[in-house]
């Protein structure tokens, strides 16, 4: 319940909290605050200072040039939810629950990286980029490779997510499928799923799992079955290859036998939603 | 940049139901312990893992849980407890539906009920059932069922809507 004791920095710009990390190798930024505090509370860690981001305003903007929405890293959760981006604002109305989605935000989720957190399902599947700045200027990764392994980002000391660049897939339908034991609760396993349909067939497809590795991946087999006319027996083959990438650990959420049954019934679920079959 | 050390203290000032406040604190120290300390003790603590909602403020114009916030990050901003929701001994709609509707026992998560109802009349002014529940899935109850909280978010919904003023309590 109560942190340690902790220092306290209140940068005017993101290049004083840059120069301020770089120099402090255990300061860790504060942005939501809604996994860093949980953490303090548990003493699960003990950085020298917390540096104040979530007021600078560089970081909080959220718009759409061209065919590209540029989302800063410290827009809410409840402000994706709001910004009718094609799945990404869906997947951000299910994460937590109302109090938390007010104050998280969708730079610190990415930093953090619980394997089990929602948006990665959706950003794996929309092909995301991360904007990462530092004191040396700026660096765009895929989020397939910024995301190394579970809560280890590629993030060197100094450097601070900037924004997170997705393409605009409107025209495509989509899904994200969280079975839950209850509402506010971390997914049991979360499928995102991305459909471009042509009158009767399916053109493009992509399959974000969450929950059920220890970050999240692409269920590429079971999107290039996909592509072909829609059928009964093509999304069911489909569900059943999603089920190869899930590799998931026991725990209190389920055993790994049951999350990878349920893996297929979400990703099916995901894609009949997605097609407005269900 | 201001830097304040592990055992320095900050001054901040904010606004709690409308009046101006000045209070030192550890840069450790969580909102909740804040507030109930400068006397606002309807905001109550029922776990430490962020789940319960028991905290639950409005902290510039947002339903926040302040067990999960620092007092320093409240530096100057607008907070709403459930003390500042009656005005001048007149209960608020929501607080009337509460009592009209039997929505509480215990009393212990209703201040954070009621703040979450406050916000989320305030982003959907006619919620259906569903929408009321998952509207209230971070504040936990152990008494009622929730099943009178709905009914009484459903009251209120429809006294604010209905512009009803707010009644003295007999």
């Amino acid at each position: 319940m109560y942190p340690p004791k902790i220092g306290y920095v209140i940068p005017d710009s993101v290049t004083e909290a840059l120069e301020f990390l770089e120099k402090h190798d255990d300061a860790k930024p504060l942005a939501g605050g809604h996994s860093l505090i949980p953490m303090l509370k548990l003493r699960l860690l003990r950085p020298s200072y917390l540096v104040e981001i979530r007021r600078l305003q560089e970081l909080k903007y959220l718009r759409k040039d061209g065919a590209q929405y540029s989302i800063g890293a410290l827009s809410t959760h409840y402000e994706i939810s709001k910004a009718n981006i094609p799945l990404l604002s869906e997947t951000a109305s299910k994460i937590g629950d109302p109090q938390v989605r007010n104050m998280g935000t969708i730079g610190g989720s990415i930093s953090h990286l619980d394997p089990s957190a929602d948006y990665p399902a959706a950003l794996i599947a929309l092909d995301a980029k991360v904007k990462v700045v530092g004191t040396k200027g700026e660096r765009v990764v895929d989020f397939a490779s910024f995301a190394k392994d579970m809560f280890t980002p590629d993030l060197n000391q100094g450097e601070l997510v900037k924004e997170v660049l997705i393409n605009d897939y409107s025209g495509y339908k989509y899904s994200y499928q969280k079975l839950e034991r209850r509402a506010g609760d971390f997914a049991i396993v979360g499928v995102a799923v991305l459909l471009k349909v042509d009158g009767e067939e399916i053109k493009d497809a992509r399959i974000g799992l969450t929950a059920v590795n220890t970050k999240a991946v692409r269920a590429t087999e079971a999107e290039n079955v996909l592509k072909d006319k829609i059928c009964e027996k093509t999304i069911e083959v489909a569900s059943d290859l999603a089920v190869k990438y899930a590799n998931p650990t026991s725990d209190i959420r389920g055993t790994a036998e049951y999350k990878k049954k349920v893996t297929k019934v979400m990703t099916k679920r995901a894609i009949l939603t997605a097609l407005g079959k269900r | 940049m201001k830097v304040y050390e592990k055992d320095q203290k900050v001054k901040i000032h904010f606004k709690v139901n409308g009046q101006d406040v000045e209070y030192e604190t550890e840069p450790r120290k969580l909102l909740v312990h804040a507030l109930r300390e400068l006397g606002f003790t309807g905001v109550h603590i029922g776990c430490d893992t962020s789940n319960c909602g028991a905290c639950t403020v409005i902290m510039n114009g947002k339903s926040v849980k302040s067990c999960t916030v620092l007092a320093v990050e409240a530096d100057g901003s607008e907070i709403l407890t459930v003390e500042g929701l009656a005005k001048d001994g007149k209960l608020h709609p929501i607080q009337e539906a509460f009592w009209e509707k039997h929505a509480l026992q215990c009393g212990y998560c209703t201040p954070g009920m009621i703040m979450e109802a406050y916000w989320l009349l305030k982003e959907k002014p006619d919620p259906t059932e569903e929408e009321i529940r998952e509207g209230i899935s971070g504040n936990l109850c152990r008494c009622t069922g929730y099943q009178n909280i709905v009914e009484a978010v459903k009251l209120a919904s429809q006294k604010l809507r209905l512009g009803q003023t707010p009644y003295q309590r007999q």
